[in-house]
């Protein structure tokens, strides 16, 4: 079954998974469906990621220490692994931030935007 | 390295993490299938990928990549041993021989030649003073026996070294009544600390002021571990130690684990050398200002920036001046010019010197059969991995074909030859150590001395030696046998297609075949002239004859009393129930021989012709020993004192001095030419002496009553049964009538006798085991290779015997394959002998080392074993069947 224009998605830069991903977790603690559905919900759904890749993902940071994960109840009682920020994760998160915020306004001063 | 610790403890609960990812993926496409409703759930799967890449690519998070390949290929490998023992047992059995010898003798040959002594101070610049001079055709070397005053002419006539010490080791009694044991003790120069940089224990080391001549000062260092045990470590300083005959003042105690430079035992005491030299009477008075007493060893250090060729010229011309001090006082000696004396300094290590003694050369050569041992164990482990990787080549094109890179390939097969030849280390070093408990005795090491697995060089080289082969082993195989078309091996059926021989494999086996009959010959040369020396007819009887040395210590008793001592040991000793005949001497063979200058009318010169050694001796002696007498008579109870002076002489000696004439009544001026006549009675057989192998050595005999006061150390005694149950009871017997502190000590002359036949025992031995085991390895591999050939080749075969062959053809076809390796092999191995047998003559003892009956022996006994190696697979061979060849396909 085709999928709906799939050519006008995006390939997510590449490292930027992970800053979303603790962006998101900065909130609240998530499970890795919600992640996913708060991924597309926020960047209205121009981004093709697929969601497996966010287990791989997930991992690695928890081993970094920046996430810890647990497993919890769902509202409808299901069990599944949440995911929290770490104070480690939110000093990451900080950083990166700041670094991706100097690199879109160098691309952006060479493209004349802004 | 906080992602490391968690990755490490990820890694131990990997099970659990990935059952926990399993149901986190599920509980997302639970979710993701709920959520689509209605519409396709396939359009939901994709939403989530392909969960099993995202499963693999999560659980490389908790493996730590490397290691747990390693840890694969070695768990790969323990499998393999497990579902293959046959495999790697003969790997590790074959391996562990070949190591398990090198690692033995690497321990002897370490500490003979190579391991520098602790805490000296300039290991480089140090070295032992070796003697060179010509005599009667031959050029002497030596390390060691040399006289004290050369010792003091080479320091006085040197300048370009910083010191030089004379040393000595001796084993001398210690201690007083019960507790008296002999211990080594080495008596050193004043200077010999200085060489050293060591600070004792406890005390202080004695120095140049407590070695002065000629009498030196009676102190004493003690060896550590000496303090230890005999004092339990106490403040032993200026208590009072009786060694020999020195009453010793202890003044210090050496560090830990110094050994000065003794070679074997650690030395229990030191004393200044002039000490001990005062207190040793063996007649010699000045033992500082002649040089008729050859027992100390010379060290030296150059001075900064004078090198080897400087250091030999300069003690070449004080070794020269000495020569000619000697001259003045002995006559007999052949002028410098004749003699050609010439020193140098050499290896400190007497068996890294230039002149290597029958045990150190036997050594060596045992090392070289060990190598070898271990190239013929090495070759077959390789064949047998060769053999194994053909085998297997089926297996490793379908593991290429799946994806498995050549060089994850390779890395498992060098794990598994480490993780084999690791096991084959382990048991060697078992090997090793049973080894050199049996050998060690050869070479004078005690039990603690030798263990190997305390031993960081042995060790190391060990695990060097294992890593190389083991690395060796994994890559070798893979080069030769390595698929090189893919399709092709996967296309060919089970058979593994046409029959594949290896060149690499068949070269192996030639040079396994060879290198056994190298070592094959050797052992029949050793062994043939092992029988040759025992054969051999000394010239007197070693198996009834015991010799009971006194051993003078404490207040000496006078000459007249000694003489009236030596009467009263012959009586006591003639008249024990076991004994037959007892006589006095003053020379034992092998244990210590007397030497006076001769003079014969009409013979210039005697003692340029031979080395002329005498016997004194007591009438009965030629009964007591055996020694037959050729013409005249033996010594007689009438041969004394007053009575004409007589001797007996050797025949070698009767046909040397008087050539085609009668010896008997032939007049012997002994000691100075004026001397009185010393009537020859009788001519004896020869007998060997001092060396088992010297061709001009000659003995004469003399009544010892006519030769001097207070001559004679020892008794023989001729027991009537075999002697070894007897010797505690003749030295009970005989210690009864020793006066003060003086003791007997009894050996049988067969032991004395044997020690000098070990070095040739030790060479058969060595060499027999070592071909035998060459032989075994040789054989399996040879086995194992024509094994696979047939099993390989069993359809072509069938498809003979289809055709109408024979099964005698087929058993031809494959012995003759066999065969031929082993043939290839011999006339290689021949050919090799041959040129060793340069180097070999000189160990072998009246014997040819290319003895044709030896060579044509082995040959006969190779071929042989290969005949049986191979007949087995030519009897499976044989057996092949056309009717299974056929359908096949």
């Amino acid at each position: 079954v085709p999928r709906t224009a799939p050519s006008d998605r995006r390939d997510l830069l590449p490292g930027t998974l992970d800053m979303l991903v603790l962006k998101i977790l900065s909130a609240t603690a998530m499970h890795g469906y919600g992640i996913a559905q708060e991924l597309q919900r926020q960047t209205n759904d121009t981004l093709r990621v697929e969601e497996g890749s966010l287990y791989p993902a997930l991992q690695r940071m928890r081993q970094k220490g920046w996430i810890k994960a647990e497993w919890k109840q769902t509202p409808n009682n299901q069990r599944a692994r949440y995911y929290t920020l770490t104070p480690a994760g939110r000093r990451h998160l900080g950083t990166e931030v700041t670094r991706f915020a100097d690199l879109v306004a160098a691309i952006g001063g060479v493209l004349g935007l802004a | 390295m906080r992602a490391l610790w968690n990755r490490i403890r990820d890694r131990l609960r990997r099970d659990a993490l990935d059952a926990e990812l399993v149901e986190e993926l599920r509980f997302h496409q639970q979710l993701l299938e709920r959520d689509a409703g209605d519409a396709s759930p396939v359009r939901a799967r994709q939403r989530l990928g392909n969960v099993t890449a995202v499963r693999e690519e999560t659980r490389d998070h908790w493996t730590l990549g490397a290691l747990d390949r390693l840890l694969q290929d070695v768990h790969y490998a323990l499998r393999g041993v497990r579902k293959s023992p046959g495999f790697a047992i003969a790997v590790i059995v074959t391996l562990a021989l070949g190591v398990g010898a090198n690692a033995a003798m690497f321990g002897i040959i370490d500490r003979l030649m190579f391991r520098p002594f602790a805490y000296l101070a300039n290991p480089a610049g140090t070295g032992r003073v070796y003697l060179r001079f010509h005599d009667h055709g031959q050029v002497i070397t030596k390390g060691e026996s040399i006289e004290y005053t050369r010792y003091l002419d080479l320091k006085r006539h040197t300048t370009r070294f910083a010191r030089m010490a004379a040393f000595s080791s001796q084993s001398l009694a210690v201690g007083l009544g019960q507790d008296a044991a002999e211990v080594p003790v080495a008596a050193v120069s004043g200077s010999f600390f200085g060489f050293f940089r060591a600070q004792p224990t406890l005390g202080r080391f004695f120095g140049t002021t407590e070695d002065a001549l000629p009498h030196g000062t009676p102190v004493a260092v003690l060896g550590y571990d000496f303090w230890q045990s005999h004092f339990g470590g106490r403040n032993v300083l200026d208590s009072t130690l009786q060694v020999g005959d020195v009453l010793a003042t202890i003044i210090g105690v050496a560090p830990r684990g110094f050994v000065g430079v003794s070679e074997t035992a650690a030395p229990a005491v030191y004393l200044p050398i002039t000490a001990l030299a005062s207190s040793l009477s063996f007649g010699v008075g000045s033992y500082y200002s002649t040089y008729y007493w050859g027992w100390v060893s010379v060290m030296a250090e150059r001075k900064a920036g004078v090198n080897d060729a400087a250091a030999a010229a300069d003690l070449s011309q004080a070794y020269r001046a000495s020569w000619v001090a000697e001259a003045v006082q002995n006559s007999d000696l052949p002028g410098p010019d004749i003699a050609q004396p010439a020193a140098l300094m050499g290896n400190l290590k007497a068996g890294a010197g230039p002149e290597l003694a029958p045990k150190d050369r036997g050594a060596l050569w045992v090392s070289g059969v060990a190598l070898i041992v271990l190239l013929i164990a090495c070759a077959n482990v390789t064949n047998l991995f060769v053999v194994r990787a053909l085998r297997r080549r089926r297996e490793t094109a379908v593991r290429l074909a799946l994806g498995v890179t050549r060089g994850r390939l390779l890395a498992q097969q060098i794990t598994e030859s480490l993780v084999l030849s690791g096991l084959a280390g382990l048991a060697g070093m078992g090997v090793a150590q049973l080894g050199s408990a049996a050998i060690r005795g050869f070479f004078g090491y005690d039990a603690g001395s030798l263990m190997l697995l305390g031993d960081t060089r042995a060790l190391a080289v060990t695990g060097s030696i294992v890593l190389a082969i083991g690395v060796v082993m994994g890559v070798v195989p893979a080069l030769f046998a390595e698929t090189g078309d893919l399709a092709l091996a996967l296309r060919t059926g089970v058979r593994g297609g046409t029959h594949r021989r290896s060149r690499l494999s068949g070269a192996l086996l030639v040079a396994q075949a060879a290198l056994a009959m190298l070592l094959l010959v050797g052992a029949g040369l050793f062994v043939r002239s092992m029988s040759a020396v025992r054969s051999m007819r000394l010239g007197y009887d070693t198996d009834s004859v015991v010799v009971a040395a006194v051993n003078q210590r404490g207040a000496k008793i006078s000459d007249s009393n000694s003489v009236a001592l030596s009467h009263r040991l012959v009586e006591a000793a003639a008249t024990l129930p076991g004994v037959s005949h007892a006589a006095w001497v003053a020379s034992v063979p092998f244990y210590s021989s007397s030497w006076a200058s001769i003079y014969v009318d009409g013979v210039d010169s005697v003692g340029k012709l031979g080395h002329f050694t005498y016997q004194a001796a007591t009438s009965d002696y030629f009964a007591t020993t055996g020694t037959r007498i050729l013409h005249g008579r033996a010594l007689m109870v009438q041969d004394q004192g007053t009575a004409p002076r007589v001797t007996v002489v050797g025949a070698g000696m009767a046909k040397l001095l008087w050539p085609g004439r009668d010896a008997i009544g032939q007049c012997l001026r002994i000691r100075t030419a004026q001397a009185p006549c010393t009537t020859v009675v009788g001519v004896a057989e020869d007998a060997v002496q001092q060396s088992l192998t010297a061709t001009n050595d000659f003995q004469y005999y003399v009544p010892i009553s006519q030769f001097g006061t207070n001559h004679g150390f020892a008794l023989v005694l001729r027991t009537r049964t075999a002697p070894a149950g007897q010797l505690e009871a003749i030295r009970k017997a005989l210690q009864r009538l020793m006066p003060g502190q003086y003791y007997v000590t009894t050996r049988t002359l067969a032991s004395i006798v044997n020690d000098e036949r070990a070095p040739w025992q030790f060479g058969a031995t060595m060499f027999s085991v070592f071909g035998a085991l060459a032989l075994l390895v040789a054989a399996i591999g040879l086995y194992a290779v024509i094994a696979y050939g047939v099993a390989q080749r069993m359809h072509e075969l069938g498809v003979r015997v289809a055709l109408g062959a024979q099964r005698r053809d087929i058993v031809g076809l494959v012995m003759r394959q066999g065969v031929a390796f082993a043939v290839s092999g011999v006339v290689l191995g021949g050919v090799l002998a041959a040129v060793a047998a340069r180097w070999v003559t000189p160990l072998l003892f009246h014997e040819s080392a290319r003895d044709p009956v030896i060579f044509g022996t082995v040959t006969v006994v190779l071929l042989a074993v290969a005949a049986v190696a191979c007949a087995l697979p030519a009897q499976r061979a044989s057996r092949a069947d056309p009717n299974s060849a056929l359908r096949t396909d």
